[in-house]
């Protein structure tokens, strides 16, 4: 099943996700629980096909 | 499918130092750029960036830079070379932002005082350039000897870089379509 597509907060259009990042951050008090297959958040970039804009999420499988 | 929209081609200029020569190399190229058809081009001064060297990503990110960056189509980085490194500062303000690069083209144009136009730099550069999600091309350029390629008011002397420089940008605007083309088109 197609994943819903996200919807940029700058123009409304639907944005298209082009990429998966795994992000790391060792901030102390920083709370967040890593993807234990990878070992730190894994994110999803969109991009606005409208204005360009870009969007990062917590990617959801 | 052709985007309708120019392409926008900032060149980081990538150190804040006094009497830096890389102004000039900056200048030259977005000169170069945004005399292009479809083409918008703009220094950014990594010495005019308001970051706080206490902090990191995120949290030190200059929203200026931030927009900037996130409507690049692609980026020409100059970075001169200090120690066989690139400078601090020039790393620091490319971490400030992540998903503002992920799969946008980056340039890479080396400079030095000696012989090898930064030819270490832009190798330190390369795996910096790929963890921040950008896609480097197969092209770049050297200034060696730089003093002596741009006059004291910063206009070329060393006419062989007008080629070089084409080569550069033709590889970088080929790779800002198709990779524009990507990001709004291709799904993952």
């Amino acid at each position: 099943m197609a994943k819903e597509k996200l919807i940029c907060n700058v123009c409304g259009a639907e944005m298209n996700n082009h990429a998966e990042k795994i992000g790391y951050e060792a901030r102390a008090g920083a709370n967040w629980e890593s993807d234990p297959d990878f070992g730190g958040l894994l994110e999803e970039i969109h991009t606005c096909p409208k204005c360009g804009g870009v969007e990062a999420t917590l990617a959801i499988e | 499918m052709a985007s309708t929209n120019p392409l926008f081609i900032p060149v980081v200029l990538g150190t804040p130092r006094r009497g830096r020569v890389s102004e000039h190399v900056a200048r030259f190229i977005a000169e170069d750029l945004a005399a292009r058809d479809s083409v918008q081009s703009e220094v950014i001064d990594i010495r005019d960036l308001p970051l706080p060297t206490d902090d990191a990503g995120e949290q030190a990110k200059d929203p200026g830079f931030s927009a900037a960056a996130m409507k690049a189509d692609a980026f020409v980085i100059v970075a001169p070379e200090y120690n066989h490194g690139y400078p601090g500062l020039l790393k620091h303000a490319l971490d400030t932002n992540l998903k503002e690069y992920i799969h946008k083209p980056v340039g890479i144009c080396g400079v030095s005082a000696g012989p090898f136009g930064g030819t270490r730099v832009i190798e330190n550069l390369l795996p910096v350039m790929r963890e921040l999600g950008l896609v480097t091309i197969f092209w770049d350029i050297n200034f060696s000897s730089v003093q002596n390629a741009f006059d004291e008011k910063g206009k070329l002397t060393e006419e062989a870089y007008v080629r070089r420089t084409d080569k550069f940008i033709n590889e970088l605007i080929w790779m800002a379509k198709v990779l524009k083309y990507g990001r709004e088109n291709v799904e993952i």
